[in-house]
Formats: structure tokens, C-alpha cells, sequence
């Protein structure tokens, strides 16, 4: 359908689009978009200059682990990049069980990894390889929502299909919640959100689901601080340091924890950088330890930092080049799934650079999402690069349809 | 709460407002639709047909308009911290990394008036640490046994506040460098230890003079809390928890010269607050040497006088002799040239901090009181020694005349017998003039001088005004803190000092008056002002201020002598009116003759100076006590230089046991040892 139509009612725009795809079908052009591989491949290059020099003075930043990642994730891409994914569109069900398995993973004994308090990781028996598995069900739940939202053709007709996609997206955020990771389920609910208003949800449904969830968070907070006042910090919903946590960055010199601290000195080092920055291992909010995971959570404060505004201003556009790019894609692509699917990842970016950097600038609370191809950390690296490889396969396949 | 309280109000108008949001909402369902909208307005843009993509047109534009406020948002809220507030942030990196520690200065050293230092400083390393760290039980208990403590003293030096609970509290000072060179090497297994390097005063003399020099100590809460309320006053120390100042003596009164100004050491630190490296100095710079008026080599006579005094009286039977004070000045121009008061301390034992135990031994009254400078804050009854006042007053108001005299049987019954006194030589001296009264310190002449002032008419005070004209009963204004004043009685003084006696109790009367003419009684003075007195009578008047202050030298500098006392001119105290110099003339010759006529004994004493001495002994007599012994003389008697003073408490009579600690004195300055061993127990 989409070869034909492709040509509109102008003969000779039929004519100009046929002879330009068929001078160009073979070549690279057609195989890879070049926007979102020349921004995928930047971003990639400058989080390794950033990770090598965070290990010049942050022990826990391995550099050859990181070029593994990055190693790893490109070969992932390349496998990906290859298979048409148009088929998973008939997988709804097995897509969902799939990502609840992932989400409980770290339950099954043998396979749960706890270190340093950090939860939510599995270890591979034998091969001694960890990885987050909360990371493909970001990308799980993008091809699950996306799946059952191209089934409506492009517009939700009654409230009931509209009510029951958001319940369907409800299923796989309550589980990460329960899993006790809020910032990734915010992930999963950002992006699957995205997914459903583009599937055609009404405006107004969409404006009221905002508002009944807006209510029912200023609720859950009101219930909160009435139990905290009756029965002290114990009983309550929200312990005092979560609260603490998201409340922080309206003011953080208020609060006197680690995350009123990490803020900061986080804000410090960003505004320390300046226009052009205090160079390559001069960073001293990073390097002197003052700055809390400078490699990990708060990459983009020790990028700010190290290169100043004019390095944040790169790479704030090479993350803008990538979503602009798959925007792209997913117009060019005819299947409504695969243009769902392109969608809920810049969905996933946009939330997951927005808080990342946001939460860097004391934009927004704090919150443990890695920053996209430049924070250190492989399953993020990996995943990341696998949704880079799902879109290039997006853009691949884009003219095989029926 | 109030926060909480505030989430709860907000949470309740949001979720009413959502509520009704939605109800509106419902009612306007039909009215129009997203999807509608833009399909009914379909736009001919290059290259795509109208599929059912062309639906999705409209949300991709709000798709990329949504990326793009994203980027406009997290660009601007970067430019206007990186452009424009980037001076505010980069000014908190510089607070972050780095950290200003304090150096202590060295105080100034204290020399004598030839340039022997009395005391100076030596370098001693101390072990210190927050108050924190005795929690970490297992490191206090390696750092007892490195420095070879008990764990409890440790810990209990730890957790010691008296430094200020935020400072670094010192767990042991005079570190030997092998310890200190074994926490270093194991820096990491002693974090939390900090080794500071410091001066502490070090005294080459042990006790002497250490009622002039004083002592230093770790300023006290109450001194930092008056600064506080002082405020800041430019030109003074602000000083800090931890200094070292000056609390007694020529270190208080001279802390302003010897405190040194504080080096400030500014540090690079990373996030544990490990020093990286040093960021620019200000040294300290030492405080300024000062120079005083004490002689060493009279300074030790003055103590060893003084002792040897005792000593002779506790031979003598005087179990109870052990305090007293001895000193010596230029009447020429006030300079204090030795002052010794007994019992001593050791200014030492407060390097460091003082122990309680021993705080309050040497505030105790078993003790003695070392701490009390006995020669400036000692008020005892002058004896005897004011006898060369009272005479001059008989002269001046005429209530004795240099012709008359007086017959002294042992008893005086000049004011009927129910009130008569014993002189102090109960077989009588026979007929005595002024002058012989003076030299035998014959009692019942004094009486009778006495008796005629409460008689007198015009002058019933008379011999109070002339005590307080020669400067008793004021201070003398000495350069050393905690003087005493002494008391000149009088009617009024009695009438209100014994409140809840009855009228006639407290009425002056002729007692009072037989009594403090010849020292007795109510009377109380100084040794410091009886020398001031005696140097005024030698000088024919004139009293000069007592000060033990030189100069001022800077530690650094040749430049000699940076300030001077008074700018080098000797301070005027007051000049005390001569009726008339026969009068002057007539007291100067009973002083003489105490020494050289009144009894060979004394005359032995002083016969091998190569000077001629003027003096006088005084007995105080207290009840329940041993007799006071006083003896105060001038020398060379014709061109008068040096004033000594010598008091013992509870020491017997004052020409056989004060004399001895001013013949010391005089011998140490004219170096002619005494050799006559003879005393005379007789003359008061």
C-alpha cells in the first residue's frame, strides 16, 4: 500500500519519487538514516571522551568496560538493525508477558544481584555478567503499547479502547513501581503515554486522564501527610527521604541529606563551567569528589562542567539531531506499528534527557536515570543502543511493506 | 507540619479543581475533536499523499514542538547559569575546595630590663582531633597505645570541651617526633588525627618573678563571650576558641604587645576534606618582646631575701611563717627592680591546660594563695612604718613639736587610765623626743600624737589626710592587674563600715585614733604603697608611678626599643606637700637612727654596706595570730636610689626577720653579703 500511494494525485511527483528511490534504493543512505547515525555515533564518541576522563580520577569509572558497552551495544544495533520488526505488532500478549517476566527477574533466586544496596540487577550464572533488565522493559513496553495502539488504525474511537490502553500501560508501571524503581517506571509511563495519544487518543481524554492523575498524586501526598502527622514517619506511604527527594530541587540549600547535597554541588559544577568550560581534567566539583556520581547519574553536570555551556549546548544538540531524526523516521514509515514504536523511543529519550539533565540544572527532582549513550553503566548503554538499532531497522524497512 | 499542612490544602484544591475540569470537559465532548480537526484541514506539503499518515501530521508537529520546549528549557536554565551566573557558582567551587586553617602566633618573649629573657617559647607538637572522633572506639584505643596514654585519659581529652566543642580538641601535647613521624606514615589508619604544630611558653627561671610575669592559658567561654558583647573594635585581637592569652600578671597586662597577629593557611580539600595541596599564606607574625623594669640579679635577692627571711623566722619559732612579699624600687622614677611574693608557683604547670586538682590547690587557702601577688595585692596593716607619717603630721598640725617630749613608762595613760596602752617595750624607753621615737618606735609618743589630732579642734583628721597625702588608701597605679587599695579609717569610714553596730560602737574614738597613728588597727596597706611611700619621703615627696614595664621591642627588627613606658620620662604619681623640710629633715634623721643608733644589732647588719641606710621595722599585731613583721629602708640615705620592702606574714618581729630579706636585697646590689648573724628581737 504504501509504494502506491506514495505517489499522490501529481503524476509527476509519482514520477520524481520513483526515479528517486530507484536510483537510490542500494545505497547507504536508504539502509541507515544518516541524521540518526551521525548523532548516535557523536554521542557516542563524546560519553567515551567524558567516561575516560572520569576515570582518570573516579575509580569505579572503568574505561574499557565502558568501550565493552559501547562495543556490545554497537554489534546489538547492527543484529537488530537487520530484522524487520513489523511481525511483533501480532505479539501483544506474549510482549507483555515478556516484559512482566523481565520486571520480576531480579526475584528469582540464582539470578537476583544485590550490591551496595543497588536492587533491581540480575547476574548471569557462569558468565558473571550483570545488567538491569528494567532497561529492555522501557523498550518492552514501547512495542507492547505500540502494538495494541496500532490496532485502532489511527483513531480510538470509544472510551472504553482509550480506558482500556491506558489500563494495558497501567499493568507494566505499577510492576516496575512495585519493583521499587520510580524513575524507570516514569520512563515506562512517559513513553508509553506518548505512544497512546499517538495512536489517536481524543484530546480531551487525554487532558482528563493528566488531571485525574494530577488529583490523585496531590492525594496520595494530602493521605500521606495526614498519616505522617497521626502516626509518625513509620507508617507512611512516602518516607520522609523520598519526599525529601522529589522536594529538593525547588530549594536546595533547604534541605541538609545527601540529596539536597548532591543537587548542590551538582548546580556548582554546572554553574562553575561557564561559556567554554574548565577543560579536560580540570573539573573539580567531578574529579575532587564533591560531585556524586559524576559518571553515572550526574554525567551532564561533570560534561558541564568540563566543556562548559558551549560543551552542553553540542551535546544538547546531537540529542536533539537523534529525535529529530527519528521523528523523521517514524514519519516515513508507513506500518503504524513500527511509527508507534519510533515514537514511544523518542518518547523514552525525551523523558529520560529531560529528568537527567533536568535534575542536573535542579530543573527537576532527582531521580537515578542514567543519561542516555553517555552515562557509564552497560545495561543502559546496551539497551540504548539496541533502540538505536531498532530505529535504523524502522527506517530499513520502512518501504517493504505490502 | 506547616509544610505538610500546606501539601494538604494544595492536594484538596487541586483534586476539587481536576473534578471540575472534568465535568467541564464532558460537557464540550462533542463540540470539536483532535483528529477532526486536522483531517479536515489537510495541508499539500511536499512529498507525502494523504494516507493515514496525514492524520499523524498534526501530532508530529506537536511531537517536535514538544521535543523542542524541552531543548528551549534546558538551554535557557543552562545560559543563565553558566553565562549568567557563573561567577556566583564559580565563587562556591573556590568555598568548596578550599578550606582556611589558622596558625597560631608566637607570643612575644618577657625580658628583664638587661635583655635576659624571663620567658620565651619553645616548639612543641600536639596530637589533636575533632570531638567526633571517640566514637570510633578501635582508633582511640590504637592512638592510646601509640602515644603510650591510657584509653580513659584519651577519650576523656577527646571529649574535653573546655576548647570549644568545635575546635580541634588536643589529646597530647609535647609529642615525641617518633610518634608523631609514626601517625604520619599511617595517615590513613589515623584519619581524623591532626598533629599541630604550636609554641608554648617556656620559663628558664622556673618560679622567679612569676607573680609579675603571670601566667597564659586557653582563653576562657567568659572572655570570648565579652568580646562578643564588646563588638569589634578595629586595633584590637579578635581572638578565637583555643588561643593562648595572657591571665595574669605582665601576660594580661600586656597581652595587647605580646599576642602575635595569626597566620592564616589557606588549604585545598577534596569532598572528604583530605588536604590536596596549599593555596597561599598569610604567616603568622609573632608578637612583639617586652622588656621590664626587674633586674634578674635583684629579682633573685628579692626571692631569696624573702626566703631566707622565713626561714629564719620558723627557726625562730614562727611555725606559721611562709608568706609575705619583699620588693625593691628606683624611687628615682618608679621602676619596680624585684618584686618577689611567697608562696610561688610554677607558671608552667598552665602550659597545656591546667589540671582541675591542681587549679583549686592553688586557689586554696591551705595552699597560701600562691597565685596572690602579696607585694601589690597583699593589704596588711602597715605597723611601725607609718610612724615616719604620723610624725610628720604631729609636726604639721602641731599636735607634737619637734622639742617636745614625751616620757614613756611601758603603760600610757595619756587618756585616763581606763584606757591606757602598753608600749610595745614594757620596761619603758624613758623620756623620748620625736626623732627617738621614731628610731626606738617608741609607742606613747605616737599616742600622744594621736590623742591630740581626735582633740584637736581644727584638724580631727589630720593624720588621715596626711596618710592619703603620701597616696594610702588609693591605688598606686602599678602596670600589673589585681592591685589593692588599701584603707585610710576615719569616722565616716566606721560609721558605715560596722552597719549593724550599735551607734556608740561604731563612734570614732580616741582608740582608733592611738591605734592608726602608730599602724595598728583598722589601717590597711600594701607593701607596694609603703615603698611608694618611703621612696616619697626619700625623694622629699615625690612618688613616681611603680611600673615593671620597659619597652616594647619588635622580635624582628634592630630597631631597639619600639615603645617605651611613658615614652621613657618616669610617671609623676603625686607630690605630697612638705610643711616644712626641718620637719622632712627631722624624720629622715629617726630613720637614720633606727638603723645605726637605736640597736647595735641592726647597725651590724647595715655597717658593711658601703652606703648609709635609712629604714624603719614595723610589727603588725593581729589577734590570734603571730606578729606581722614589716621593715621597709632606703639607700644610699643622702642621695636616695633604691626603696626595698619587706613583709612576712605571721613572722615574728620586723628588725629581726623582714630586715634580713632587705639586707639580702641591698647586699645583692651593692654586693656586700651580710655578715652579722645577730639579730635584735627587741625593736618594732
Amino acid at each position: 500500500m504504501a509504494t502506491a500511494a506514495r505517489g499522490g494525485s501529481s503524476a509527476g511527483s509519482l514520477k520524481r519519487v520513483n526515479k528517486k528511490i530507484s536510483t537510490s534504493r542500494s545505497t547507504f543512505r536508504q539502509l541507515m538514516n544518516p541524521g540518526v547515525l551521525v548523532a548516535w555515533i557523536g554521542l557516542l564518541a563524546y560519553g567515551a571522551l567524558i567516561i575516560w576522563s572520569a576515570s582518570q580520577s573516579i575509580a569505579d569509572a572503568s574505561f574499557p568496560r565502558h568501550l565493552l558497552g559501547i562495543g556490545l551495544g554497537c554489534a546489538l544495533m547492527l543484529i537488530v538493525w537487520r530484522i524487520d520488526l513489523r511481525n511483533l505488532a501480532n505479539l501483544s500478549t506474549a510482549l507483555l508477558v515478556i516484559d512482566l517476566v523481565l520486571v520480576f527477574l531480579p526475584n528469582v533466586p540464582g539470578l537476583s544481584y544485590n550490591a551496595m544496596g543497588m536492587t533491581g540487577w540480575i547476574k548471569f550464572p557462569l558468565i558473571n555478567l550483570t545488567f538491569q533488565p528494567v532497561e529492555l522493559v522501557k523498550l518492552v513496553t514501547i512495542a507492547f503499547i505500540a502494538s495494541l495502539g496500532a490496532q485502532y488504525n489511527g483513531r480510538i474511537d470509544t472510551v472504553r479502547d482509550y480506558i482500556k490502553l491506558c489500563f494495558m500501560l497501567f499493568i507494566p508501571f505499577a510492576a516496575v513501581i512495585i519493583q521499587g524503581d520510580l524513575g524507570s517506571g516514569l520512563v515506562v509511563f512517559f513513553s508509553g503515554a506518548v505512544v497512546i495519544m499517538m495512536s489517536g487518543a481524543r484530546k480531551e481524554w487525554v487532558l482528563s486522564t493528566i488531571a485525574i492523575i494530577v488529583g490523585l498524586v496531590s492525594l496520595l501526598l494530602a493521605t500521606d501527610s495526614i498519616i505522617d502527622s497521626i502516626f509518625g514517619d513509620s507508617h507512611s506511604l512516602i518516607k520522609n527521604y523520598q519526599m525529601n527527594r522529589l522536594l529538593v530541587f525547588i530549594d536546595p540549600s533547604a534541605d541538609s541529606s545527601d540529596a539536597g547535597y548532591n543537587l548542590q554541588q551538582s548546580l556548582i559544577a554546572v554553574g562553575s563551567g561557564g561559556f567554554f568550560g574548565k577543560g579536560l581534567g580540570n573539573a573539580t566539583q567531578s574529579t575532587s569528589g564533591f560531585l556524586p556520581e559524576a559518571h553515572t547519574d550526574f554525567v551532564f553536570a561533570f560534561i558541564c562542567e568540563t566543556f562548559g555551556f558551549v560543551g552542553a549546548i553540542v551535546l544538547l544538540a546531537l540529542f536533539a539531531l537523534l529525535m529529530i531524526s527519528t521523528v523523521r523516521v517514524a514519519i516515513k514509515q508507513d506500518s503504524l506499528f513500527l511509527k508507534l514504536v519510533a515514537v514511544g523511543i523518542v518518547g523514552m529519550w525525551m523523558f529520560q534527557i529531560f529528568e537527567n539533565v533536568g535534575m542536573c540544572i535542579g530543573l527537576m527532582p532527582i531521580t537515578g536515570i542514567p543519561l542516555p549513550f553517555i552515562s557509564f553503566g552497560s545495561s543502559s548503554m546496551l539497551i540504548q543502543c539496541l533502540a538505536v538499532g531498532v530505529v535504523q531497522s524502522i527506517w530499513r524497512h520502512r518501504t517493504k511493506a505490502a | 507540619m506547616d509544610a505538610q499542612l500546606v501539601v494538604v490544602v494544595a492536594g484538596v484544591i487541586l483534586f476539587v479543581a481536576i473534578i471540575g475540569s472534568l465535568l467541564f470537559l464532558r460537557g464540550y465532548s462533542g463540540r470539536f475533536t483532535y483528529d477532526t480537526k486536522n483531517g479536515t484541514t489537510p495541508k499539500a506539503s511536499e512529498g507525502e499523499g494523504n494516507t493515514p499518515g496525514v492524520a499523524f501530521k498534526g501530532r508530529f508537529t506537536l511531537l517536535t514542538v514538544g521535543i523542542g520546549a524541552m531543548f528551549t528549557a534546558l538551554v535557557a536554565k543552562l545560559w543563565s547559569m553558566q553565562m549568567v551566573s557563573s561567577d556566583y557558582y564559580e565563587n562556591l567551587a573556590q568555598t568548596n575546595q578550599t578550606r582556611t586553617v589558622t596558625t597560631a602566633a608566637p607570643r612575644g618573649r618577657i625580658l628583664d630590663r638587661n635583655g635576659v629573657a624571663l620567658v620565651t617559647n619553645r616548639a612543641s607538637l600536639a596530637v589533636t582531633a575533632y570531638r567526633d572522633l571517640a566514637s570510633d572506639t578501635l582508633l582511640v584505643r590504637h592512638l592510646a597505645n601509640v602515644l603510650g596514654m591510657p584509653y580513659v585519659a584519651v577519650l576523656r581529652n577527646i571529649q574535653d570541651n573546655t576548647e570549644g566543642a568545635q575546635a580541634r580538641h588536643t589529646i597530647a601535647t609535647d609529642v615525641r617526633r617518633s610518634t608523631v613521624a609514626y601517625i604520619q606514615e599511617h595517615a590513613g589508619e589515623f584519619s581524623g588525627i591532626t598533629i599541630d604544630e604550636r609554641t608554648e611558653r617556656q620559663y628558664p627561671y622556673g618560679t622567679t618573678a612569676c607573680h609579675v610575669l603571670g601566667y597564659t592559658s586557653t582563653i576562657t567561654q567568659e572572655q570570648l563571650q565579652a568580646q562578643d558583647e564588646n563588638g569589634d573594635n578595629a586595633g584590637t585581637i579578635q581572638y578565637q576558641s583555643g588561643d593562648v592569652v595572657g591571665q595574669a600578671g605582665v601576660e594580661a597586662r600586656y597581652e595587647q604587645l605580646l599576642q602575635g597577629i595569626r597566620g592564616e593557611q589557606k588549604v585545598t580539600v577534596d569532598a572528604q576534606g583530605n588536604v590536596l595541596g596549599q593555596a597561599g599564606s598569610v604567616p603568622a607574625s609573632p608578637g612583639s618582646d617586652i622588656k621590664l623594669t626587674l633586674d634578674l640579679k635583684i629579682q633573685q635577692a628579692c626571692e631569696n631575701g624573702l626566703q631566707h627571711a622565713i626561714e629564719t623566722a620558723r627557726n625562730s619559732g614562727y611555725s606559721h611563717a611562709g608568706n609575705g612579699a619583699c620588693l625593691c624600687l628606683d624611687c628615682t622614677n618608679g621602676e619596680i627592680l624585684g618584686m618577689a611574693s611567697a608562696p610561688t608557683f610554677d607558671p608552667s604547670v598552665f602550659v597545656g591546660g591546667v589540671s582541675s586538682d591542681v587549679w583549686s590547690e592553688l586557689n586554696s587557702d591551705d595552699g597560701g594563695r600562691p597565685l596572690l601577688n602579696r607585694a601589690i595585692g597583699g593589704q596588711y596593716m602597715s605597723a611601725s612604718t607609718i610612724k615616719s607619717l604620723s610624725a610628720l603630721a604631729g609636726l604639721e598640725y602641731g599636735t607634737y613639736t619637734s622639742t617636745q617630749t614625751t616620757v614613756c613608762t611601758g603603760y600610757w595613760t595619756g587618756n585616763g587610765e581606763a584606757w591606757g596602752k602598753h608600749c610595745w617595750l614594757h620596761s619603758g624607753h624613758g623620756t623620748m623626743t620625736l626623732q627617738s621615737g621614731i628610731a626606738h618606735s617608741c609607742d606613747p609618743v605616737f599616742y600622744d600624737i594621736g590623742n591630740a589630732f581626735y582633740y584637736d579642734e581644727q584638724n580631727p583628721e589630720g593624720l588621715q589626710e596626711m596618710f592619703r597625702r603620701w597616696g594610702l588608701g588609693s591605688k598606686t597605679g602599678v602596670d600589673l592587674p589585681s592591685e589593692g587599695e588599701g584603707r585610710v579609717p576615719d569616722a565616716a569610714w566606721k560609721e558605715s563600715y560596722f552597719q549593724d553596730w550599735s551607734d556608740a560602737d561604731r563612734t570614732w574614738n580616741p582608740g582608733d585614733m592611738t591605734n592608726i597613728v602608730i599602724g595598728q588597727g583598722d589601717i590597711l596597706v600594701t607593701p607596694l604603697q609603703m615603698a611608694t611611700a618611703y621612696a616619697g619621703i626619700a625623694m622629699g615627696g615625690v612618688e613616681y608611678t611603680p611600673h615593671v614595664f620597659l619597652s616594647a621591642v619588635a622580635r624582628d627588627g634592630e630597631g631597639g626599643d619600639a615603645y617605651l613606658y611613658n615614652n621613657g620620662e618616669p610617671r609623676e604619681r603625686l607630690r605630697a606637700a612638705i610643711h616644712s623640710e626641718d620637719d622632712l629633715k627631722l624624720v629622715k634623721a629617726g630613720l637614720h637612727d633606727v638603723i645605726y643608733v637605736a640597736e647595735p644589732a641592726t647597725a651590724a647588719h647595715f655597717n658593711t654596706l658601703p652606703v648609709e641606710v635609712a629604714g624603719k621595722s614595723g610589727t603588725g599585731e593581729k589577734t590570734g595570730e603571730d606578729e606581722y613583721a614589716w621593715f621597709i629602708a632606703y639607700a644610699p640615705a643622702d642621695d636616695p636610689k633604691y626603696v626595698v620592702a619587706a613583709v612576712l606574714e605571721q613572722g615574728g618581729g620586723g628588725s629581726s626577720t623582714a630586715l634580713i630579706a632587705v639586707r639580702d636585697v641591698l647586699g645583692a646590689i651593692y654586693g656586700v653579703d651580710d655578715t652579722a648573724t645577730g639579730y635584735d628581737s627587741g625593736v618594732r
